[in-house]
């Protein structure tokens, strides 16, 4: 059988049209390869951020919880923007008719949790952001049941919860904004807000332990 | 040996526009099948995120309970009867993730509920206890059209009447 042979598939090289197809062609899967790298490393990079911000909007409601759990009572002032002071009242486990406390706070300045003064995560913010990079704390509450809540059902029913319920069960909110401002021309600014909650009921308010130190 | 693949022995180098198209097809093949890859990466961390968030409501809802057990619960209050005996069949809805504003997604609400409770009475002690909680935290994907939603999280605790 005799082989037909194209116009495409000869021995003696390329010619010029062939050659500049083949440079088209090439050149426009390396423009759009550039651009769908480019565009998946600013959503890697976003997500990476969102992470950082997670696992430490995670880690604050955790170590809060721990604390409130364990807390004798607690109580709270207003504090810069919308962020309280959260003093925790504890047993000491050596002299149970004792108390001590810890003090949180939202630091506004290096965007920072600070228990005593001293920040629970020295990471976070990264230390090195990227360009144009920031994180922002827009709120850090301590409220009681239904006060503060994305669900209207929580604050109808805090209206017929007694006050030994409503003085010890509390939400904590903590509201975190990403902030990536644009650098090259072109770009825009671009800002994810992620809210951490919780609930804590303070079990040791209403035991009969908590009338040792009234 | 075939026609073809003595011509192929023979060739002394060089590719034909042919080989060119079909290697950049199967770079594409391979870019794009890469690129799928990661987006699904990418969902399931989002996907793990909401699973956390499940978890946290979850325990809120426990601590509610709790709450309600301890310090706001009488036997002879009919609406505390009917909290102790659960609502699986008509579950709270809550705010599971407030996603992305610039973007045009809606946001995932869960259903939240809790099985009946009946308190336990160990056999040398007098009075109640404690009582088994058991909460459900219910969830659709993005995408998934189900019914019933097929994502679930259950968190079992107990809880000490007031003045045990």
């Amino acid at each position: 059988m005799r082989l037909k042979k194209t116009n495409w598939s000869r021995d003696g090289g390329w010619t010029f049209v062939e050659a500049m197809l083949s440079v088209v062609i090439m050149s426009i899967m390396v423009l759009g390869l550039t651009i769908v790298l480019m565009a998946f490393r600013e959503h890697l990079d976003r997500s990476w951020s969102i992470r950082v911000m997670d696992q430490y909007g995670n880690d604050v409601i955790e170590r809060l919880t721990h604390e409130l759990r364990n807390a004798v009572d607690v109580s709270v002032r207003n504090s810069y923007g919308n962020t309280q002071e959260i003093i925790i009242s504890y047993l000491d486990p050596n002299y149970l008719d004792r108390t001590y406390k810890h003090r949180w706070r939202a630091d506004l300045h290096t965007n920072q949790i600070k228990v005593d003064n001293a920040p629970i995560d020295p990471f976070f913010p990264p230390r090195k952001p990227g360009r144009g990079e920031s994180y922002q704390i827009l709120q850090f509450t301590l409220t009681k049941f239904g006060v503060l809540t994305p669900n209207p059902d929580e604050n109808r029913e805090a209206h017929f919860r007694n006050q030994a319920f409503l003085n010890a069960t509390y939400d904590i909110r903590f509201k975190v904004r990403y902030n990536r401002n644009a650098i090259n021309p072109g770009e825009r600014n671009w800002s994810y807000e992620k809210e951490y909650s919780n609930r804590v009921y303070l079990r040791n308010k209403n035991l009969p332990i908590r009338n040792r130190v009234d | 040996m075939s026609v073809k693949f003595k011509k192929w022995r023979q060739d002394e180098g060089g590719i034909d526009f042919i080989q060119l198209i079909v290697g950049l097809m199967i770079i594409s093949i391979a870019a794009v099948g890469t690129l799928q890859a990661l987006y699904y990466g990418y969902d399931q961390l989002d996907f793990q995120m909401r699973y956390r968030k499940a978890i946290s409501i979850a325990r809120s809802h426990v601590e509610y309970i709790q709450g309600r057990l301890h310090s706001d619960y009488s036997d002879k209050r009919f609406s505390d009867l009917q909290f102790t005996a659960g609502n699986l069949n008509n579950p709270d809805i809550k705010l599971l993730d407030q996603r992305d504003p610039s973007r045009d997604y809606d946001d995932i609400y869960c259903e939240v509920s809790h099985g009946p409770m009946v308190p336990v009475n160990l056999p040398d002690t007098k009075g109640d206890d404690y009582w088994p909680i058991s909460v459900y935290v219910r969830w659709s994907e993005p995408g998934e059209n189900d019914v019933v939603p097929i994502h679930m999280v259950h968190f079992a605790a107990r809880m000490v009447p007031a003045g045990f």
